[in-house]
């Protein structure tokens, strides 16, 4: 009885040290971020309780709604291509792993992950600028005309979404390829020996024996896709008009420009729901076996 | 000898040899400290935080000044921050909420209304009088700004300068479209012949009404015409849109025409890219252009912006020198008086800031500071802004509580209307319900 309530002690102090920065930094301003959405809230002190009429003004928005379905068309372009593309470097890096030059490879496709947001935000703001940006010339000059991508609204987003898997892909390529490396050889050799093809090998046993790595990238991959906002804020500012305006820019609106917090906080309440219940279905679909 | 030798051949310290060195040391620390808070209260320096929102070519010439003022004075010492416009505001509120309010900072003159809570009142401090005590007197300010400066009778507000629209033109390509750049276009029709020829006789891009084209940019344009038909955003109580009328629509209808009929620009480019580049005829910008021109080595020169509608109007706003709101713990009434006395230094040497960040001193001795008037920044540019500034064609924008949101609401419809995507009058049909719908609240 007293080993087992020492053994409960010990855990406890190894846990504590971390469990007191995420109550502190983490759980903390969730709970404040909470908190001040019930108010009409005043930075210099004036807050009033409202109860829940900031979260009744967003349902009654419709530029909320139209920030919402922004944020998900977003998701929904940039989390497959972002995973995908990661997923199809790593298989492309892992087949030719032997060859020196893969080395190189390995790390110009994830060097873009070492910029910050807004180095990304501004490159390809440069690249697709309509009067002096390579890929629009480049794409003139060989007889096309390609639309103002970033002052469309069909296609800011789509453009956004590019943008974001070319910064964020190789992250996920290193992760992808570390669980590569995981799967011993044996088990490719014997489906070799029983006659599988490639897409058999792939899917039968890559993708199974992939599946942690998946849901780690996944998981991540939606916080990423629905937080986003450098990129945005750079490269359209949420326009033309709102086509853009994602619900991350939207909170930064009225919470730096209006200076209206609480319905600020209301947003990122909504935000946090919506990923939290994102990613608690990736588990259930996925497992819990992941490599988080 | 090595290191090795010299530790072998070196006298090893006895423990006694040890405590007395340590004993005589403290000595002569404790009789030395003796001597320390006289030499510090001596050399005492006040630091006092600036944070400002400029940034490019304005925040190199605030640089300048701070730089200055930490040479010249030994007693205060400016620690400079200068942000994002965007986020100044919140940061600055979030400041003062938390206690760390900067003791300088900087607000536009057209969001005293929604700032001033966040300000020191300068008469009524807890510090007494701040102007009296650091000699900051109104005649020596433009007079306009300086009245910009009260908010429900109380001043929270320095002028520093005015800022404002005018109009940058390539004198190469006027040359080649055939007008004479030593005469710029000052009424609508010429304007319109000027960009026309620069259209069809270079193949350039003729004309671009909004600086980068961001969406409080294009509201601007937007704006600069329809002040020049008399209108106004909202009614005089503030209560409801004003805007959807036929002197918004005309203006709206004129700068997308300018697009989309007149085919003098494009949606979505850049105009100070393309003027920049040699690529523009002309360009409403603000006078923050004035070092990038220079420096894109393009042959320019400024002038009014064109009188398109009944009056000739431009936009403009101010900077002003503020005291945030200060806890005393933070700041005493020493501080506060030297806060104002960096004020009233900062603007005795605005003279740089019009030379450097391309601004008209608000400081009346300053504006007239000879290196300020016989500057190149003063002569190609500065003079005219003046003269913008002095007949009164300066329309400053919306000041209201809600101003911020009112712009966000008018904003995306115009950019639409520009874009071709939303005719120019349901762009204004869905500003105005917006707008009404901010107000209601």
């Amino acid at each position: 009885m007293k080993r087992r309530y020492g053994r409960t002690v010990e855990i406890a102090l190894f846990i504590l040290p971390f469990a007191a920065f995420w109550i502190l930094f983490r759980l903390g301003p969730v709970l404040y971020g909470f908190f001040i959405s019930l108010y009409r809230w005043d930075p210099l002190g004036d807050a009033k309780f409202i109860g829940a009429r900031n979260y009744l003004n967003l349902a009654r928005d419709p530029r909320f709604w139209n920030a919402l379905v922004n944020t998900l068309e977003f998701a929904a372009i940039a989390i497959p291509l972002i995973v995908g593309i990661g997923l199809v470097l790593a298989l492309f890096i892992f087949a030719g792993r032997k060859r020196r030059v893969t080395t190189w490879l390995e790390a110009g496709f994830f060097f873009p992950y070492l910029l910050t947001v807004s180095v990304v935000g501004l490159i390809w703001r440069w690249l697709l600028d309509p009067d002096f940006g390579v890929v629009l010339i480049t794409l003139r000059d060989m007889g096309i005309s390609p639309p103002v991508f970033l002052n469309e609204p069909r296609w800011a987003i789509p453009a956004i979404a590019l943008a974001t898997a070319w910064w964020l892909a190789g992250y996920r390529m290193l992760l992808f390829r570390a669980a590569l490396e995981d799967i011993p050889d044996e088990f490719y050799e014997a489906a070799r020996i029983d006659g599988a093809s490639g897409p058999r090998i792939f899917f039968s046993i890559v993708v199974p024996l992939l599946r942690p790595a998946i849901l780690f990238a996944l998981v991540l991959t939606t916080i990423s896709g629905f937080i986003v906002f450098g990129q945005v804020l750079i490269m359209t500012a949420g326009g033309p008009g709102r086509a853009s305006e994602v619900l991350a820019m939207y909170l930064y609106r009225f919470g730096f420009e209006y200076l209206e917090m609480g319905q600020a906080a209301a947003v990122g309440m909504v935000l946090f729901l919506i990923i939290l219940g994102l990613t608690m279905v990736s588990f259930r679909w996925l497992g819990y076996e992941s490599s988080l | 000898m090595g290191w090795r030798e010299e530790l072998e051949h070196s006298t090893p310290v006895s423990r006694r040899t040890f405590l007395k060195t340590t004993a005589a040391a403290a000595a002569v620390a404790a009789v030395g400290s003796a001597r320390i808070p006289s030499v510090m209260a001596q050399e005492r320096v006040t630091t006092l935080d600036y944070y400002t929102l400029f940034h490019s070519g304005d925040a190199a010439a605030m640089e300048r000044i701070v730089r200055l003022f930490n040479t010249e004075n030994r007693a205060v010492k400016l620690n400079l921050l200068q942000g994002q416009w965007a986020e100044y505001y919140a940061q600055l509120f979030a400041a003062v909420g938390s206690g760390n309010a900067p003791h300088v900072g900087i607000c536009h003159s057209s969001r005293v209304m929604d700032v001033y809570r966040a300000l020191t009142p300068l008469e009524e401090s807890r510090a007494g009088n701040l102007l009296d005590a650091a000699g900051i007197r109104a005649p020596q300010y433009t007079k306009s700004v300086w009245d910009a400066g009260v908010f429900e009778g109380k001043r929270y507000l320095v002028p520093l300068d005015t800022h404002m629209f005018g109009m940058w033109y390539n004198k190469d390509l006027f040359r080649r479209a055939g007008l004479d750049p030593d005469k710029p276009p000052e009424s609508r029709e010429d304007f319109e012949r000027a960009a026309d020829a620069i259209k069809t006789r270079t193949g350039q891009f003729a004309f671009h009404p909004a600086e980068d084209a961001l969406p409080r940019k294009l509201r601007r344009a937007w704006e600069y015409l329809f002040w020049g038909g008399g209108g106004s955003l909202l009614t005089p109580d503030g209560k409801r849109a004003a805007f959807n009328d036929e002197r918004g629509l005309r203006a709206l209808d004129y700068l997308v025409g300018m697009i989309h009929r007149r085919g003098w620009n494009a949606p979505g480019t850049d105009g100070f890219k393309q003027f920049a580049a040699g690529q523009l005829g002309m360009l409403i910008a603000g006078n923050w252009y004035f070092p990038t021109a220079k420096a894109a080595g393009v042959n320019f020169g400024f002038h009014y912006v064109p009188k398109f509608f009944e009056k000739p109007t431009t936009w403009g706003d101010s900077h002003n020198l503020v005291i945030p709101r200060q806890r005393p713990e933070r700041a005493s009434d020493d501080v506060l008086v030297a806060a104002a006395k960096a004020i009233k230094w900062i603007n005795e040497r605005s003279s740089i800031w019009g030379i450097y960040g391309g601004h008209i001193p608000a400081f009346l001795p300053a504006q007239r500071a000879k290196d300020l008037q016989e500057s190149e920044t003063w002569q190609i540019a500065l003079s005219k802004f003046a003269y913008m500034a002095n007949q009164g064609w300066l329309h400053y924008p919306l000041v209201h509580p809600l101003a911020p949101r009112v712009h966000a609401a008018v904003e995306p419809h115009i950019q639409e209307a520009y874009n071709g995507r939303l005719t120019p009058k349901d762009a204004l049909t869905r500003a105005e319900a917006e707008v009404n719908r901010v107000l209601i609240g």
